[in-house]
């Protein structure tokens, strides 16, 4: 039966499908009960017969002709209305009829049949929709029925869509919107801190309070209040300008403002102002209003005769632009006649400067406050959030600043405190315009810090920015500064320090007065030590023991190692006086030691001489041992070539001579500190 | 002292001039080396114009500044930035006489800059006079638009031939115009 279809020979074209359905009777029936269809047929009969073949060639028999009774037809075509069938006359079931409705209308009937099966297919519907979507969006135009229909589709595919493909909608979004957000963010930070900071400050001046009292009479919020008096601008050039020409009429700069030719300034801002309608806002009323650079404004106000143009650095109060205007057009009424017949002649409008010299304000905030805003904002939010509370401030520094020229001034006097500061050696200062002012400084450690100087003087002590590179200063303040860190120097010693020369007087103890002396000679700065005005109290006991033990005068009978008896006791108090000074001396961290020279006279043989001699000496060791003592000590048995006594008579010394003063021993006594063992501090 | 008013203008005559002319007929080089001139070559060609000033002393003593405005160079002058010409009191326009196209733009800025600025004092200059061998604008031509009562200079930006005559003209011509007011 699929056969009998697609097999069936070159289906006839349109037209005869035509000609075929006007010569039947059913026709005019069919055209108005299917009026969807007959509009349809007209394009898209052709279309649907040829892509069709195919497609229900690859279906089952559907399109055979006993499928096509109406029964058949119900059963199988659920999606057309049965009304649509219901409405149709009723066929009389005549086989007959029947029969030769099949084979009068078999090709028809199958059309028919193709028709309803590709309307109701949802793929050919889709397909069919698809290629008109657009044009019928189009017809809507704007119909509001049709986005109220939309919306409701559109919003849930948006929030679908966002929810699975938020990445990709962030990575859009971010680029375009993340600039603005963060300026806006920073904006708004900023001038809350400002705005904060403000308030804060001011809420402790007389000022403050008068400003309150403003807020009260005037009914404005205290923030505002603040803000109108607190903002910072300097008007640095105002122009009057002829509209038309671009040439100036009156030209006015705040004092020491560097300017460009102001003939040629105001030509440029009136080309640019051509410029920038030409090129964005062409046939636009409006006016350029103001040019932004940095920390410059230019404000232009503009009539079309005359405009005013205001150069100025910082934040004007809102109404600065207002108060402009009024003027403008002050002097556009002055001025009317000269104006209108302006020809190049300046000379009309010399009283111009008159109206605009007002407007050449200097406002200047305190320049504490000036200086990077954040630095002063920060500090104190912090202060109120971790305090909770504020400190005080002080204003003494701060109401001397009330001048850029006072500041100026004040600025030159903390420099000058700076360069006075013993080891602060000042090598760079510099000021970028407005800026705050840079020191660069060389600092020995032990000077004081920059910042300390500065506050001890009155000033902020972050005033400058200052930079600081360590060096070793020779400033003589800074190396008795070095010194005293160095030594130690007690309440009993006073020291002087001149041209390289440091000199100490007064009583220390002797360890003191040794190390200091060593460390003091290495200290960058100082050339000579002068130690010598510095005594121990105990030196001078100590003098006077060994000076005893060295002076004792103790003899020996003829050929005896044991003193005579009147110098026994005299040697016994000796030893005594050594021991105690042993104690003495280590003590305070020293060492003692004994040298012992023993002498015999001249009678006898030499050898025994020395050997009677060294045995005087063994005497001493064996009593200082004998009393505990553990003094080193060092024995000569010097024989008798030192005699003692004078040479009676000029006899030659040669001569051999019983002698009890030459029978003697002789002791000398060293002092030294350990670290510097040899070195004997006594100096006698 | 820092509130301290300076009143920079004196009283004095002020001109705006402008200067137009095809594509490197000299009009810059022109006045390069009789003007003083703040603003570099670069507004020329973004802004579209360059400013520049010159004050010169006419016969009678008075002191005139001309402001002038110096417009680029276009080839199709309806390009011109009408903007800039209004409130001209007089103007240039620039030929280069080794290309005789040039002399037809400047004939051609002269009608459009007095339509637009109205009867202005104006003169034309032809420039690269030291190069009057190899003019291609004749005499002839030049004397048809002298007939045509157009102030014609043979100037040259090189030698400065005829250019700082060719300001005073103008500034008299203007000066002349302006007590007509």
């Amino acid at each position: 039966m699929t056969d009998t279809l697609s097999a069936s020979p070159s289906p006839p074209g349109d037209g005869e499908a035509e000609s075929l359905h006007s010569a039947l009777p059913l026709e005019t029936q069919t055209d108005e009960d299917f009026p969807a269809l007959s509009a349809e047929s007209s394009y898209s009969a052709p279309d649907i017969g040829a892509a069709d073949t195919s497609a229900m060639a690859e279906k089952s028999s559907v399109c055979s002709p006993e499928d096509l009774a109406p029964s058949a037809r119900e059963g199988e075509a659920p999606s057309i209305s049965p009304d649509l069938w219901n409405d149709l006359p009723e066929i009389p079931n005549d086989e007959e009829l029947q029969r030769l409705r099949e084979l009068l209308f078999q090709r028809e009937l199958a059309i028919i049949q193709r028709l309803k099966d590709s309307l109701n297919d949802p793929r050919q519907n889709a397909k069919r929709v698809s290629e008109v979507v657009a044009e019928a969006l189009l017809l809507r135009g704007d119909d509001n029925r049709l986005n109220t229909a939309l919306e409701p589709a559109v919003n849930a595919i948006l929030k679908t869509s966002l929810n699975r493909h938020q990445s990709d909608f962030v990575g859009v979004l971010f680029p375009l919107m993340g600039p603005s957000i963060r300026k806006s963010i920073a904006e708004t930070f900023r001038s809350m801190l400002e705005g904060f900071s403000k308030s804060l400050e001011m809420s402790f001046s007389w000022k403050g309070l008068r400003w309150r009292l403003e807020a009260l009479r005037t009914g404005k919020p205290f923030s505002e209040i603040v803000l109108l008096h607190t903002l910072a601008y300097r008007v640095e050039q105002l122009f009057f300008i002829h509209s038309e020409t671009g040439l100036v009429l009156s030209h006015l700069t705040n004092g020491g403002v560097g300017t460009q030719d102001a003939d040629m300034v105001s030509a440029m801002l009136t080309a640019i102002q051509d410029f920038v309608r030409d090129c964005f806002a062409s046939g636009s009323e409006g006016e350029l209003e103001s040019l932004h650079l940095g920390d410059f404004t230019i404000i232009i106000e503009k009539y079309s005769k005359a405009y005013l143009a205001c150069v100025l650095r910082g934040t004007p109060p809102s109404d600065f632009r207002e108060g402009l205007r009024a003027t403008l057009e002050t002097m556009l009424i002055e001025f009317a006649e000269p104006l209108e017949s302006f020809s190049g002649d300046t000379a009309p409008f010399t009283g111009a400067a008159r109206h605009l010299e007002p407007f050449l304000i200097t406002r200047y905030q305190d320049e504490g406050q000036k200086l990077p805003w954040w630095g002063k904002a920060l500090p104190l939010l912090a202060v109120l959030v971790l305090a909770g509370g504020i400190g005080t401030f002080s204003y003494h520094a701060r109401e001397l600043r009330q001048q850029q020229a006072a500041h100026m001034s004040f600025m030159q006097a903390g420099l000058d405190f700076l360069r006075k500061e013993p080891g602060l050696t000042l090598t760079h200062v510099s000021q970028a315009a407005n800026g705050p002012w840079e020191v660069m400084l060389l600092k020995d450690d032990l000077a004081k810090a920059p910042g300390d100087v500065l506050q001890a003087q009155g000033f902020q002590p972050d005033a400058f920015l200052v930079e600081t590179i360590p060096y070793i200063s020779y400033d003589p303040s800074i190396v008795a500064r070095r010194v005293k860190n160095a030594i130690d120097l007690p309440p009993t010693v006073t020291m002087h320090f001149s041209q390289g020369m440091l000199t100490f007087t007064g009583t220390a103890p002797l360890a003191w007065i040794a190390g200091a002396k060593e460390t003091a000679r290495t200290l960058p700065g100082v050339k000579q030590v002068d130690m010598s005005g510095v005594k121990d109290p105990l030196l001078d006991r100590i003098t006077a023991m060994i000076k005893s033990i060295e002076s004792a005068d103790i003899e020996f009978p003829l050929g005896k190692a044991i003193p005579v008896a009147t110098d026994i006791s005299k040697l016994a108090a000796a030893v005594d006086t050594l021991v105690e000074l042993e104690k003495l001396v280590s003590g305070i961290g020293f060492t003692l030691s004994l040298t012992i020279y023993g002498h015999a006279d001249a009678t006898g043989l030499e050898t025994r001489n020395y050997e009677i001699s060294q045995d005087r000496t063994r005497t001493v060791a064996a009593m200082l041992y004998a009393r505990g003592s553990s003094i080193p000590i060092a024995m000569y048995g010097m024989g008798s070539q030192y005699p003692k006594g004078e040479k009676p008579n000029g006899q030659a010394a040669s001569a051999p001579k019983e002698d009890q003063a030459s029978r003697r021993i002789e002791l000398r006594v060293h002092i030294a500190r350990p670290a510097t063992s040899g070195v004997d501090i006594f100096t006698r | 002292m820092f509130n301290a008013v300076q009143l920079c203008r004196c009283t004095m005559i002020n001109k705006k001039i402008c200067m137009l002319g095809a594509f490197s007929v000299g009009k810059t080089s022109l006045v390069a080396q009789y003007v003083h001139s703040v603003f570099s070559d670069k507004y020329l060609s973004t802004v579209g114009v360059k400013i520049s000033k010159k004050t010169i002393a006419v016969d009678d003593g008075q002191e005139v500044t001309l402001v002038l405005w110096d417009m680029e160079g276009r080839d199709i002058f309806t390009n011109v930035n009408v903007s800039y010409l209004r409130g001209a009191m007089g103007f240039f326009v620039v030929a280069d006489g080794t290309r005789a196209e040039t002399l037809d733009t400047a004939l051609e800025l002269r009608s459009l800059v007095l339509d637009q600025v109205g009867a202005v004092p104006n003169a034309l200059l032809v420039n690269k006079a030291d190069l009057a061998d190899q003019w291609e604008i004749t005499e002839s031509r030049l004397n048809q638009a002298s007939a045509e009562g157009i102030a014609v200079f043979r100037t040259s930006a090189k030698t400065g031939q005829s250019v700082e005559e060719a300001f005073r003209a103008l500034a008299e011509a203007m000066l002349k115009a302006g007590r007509n007011v």
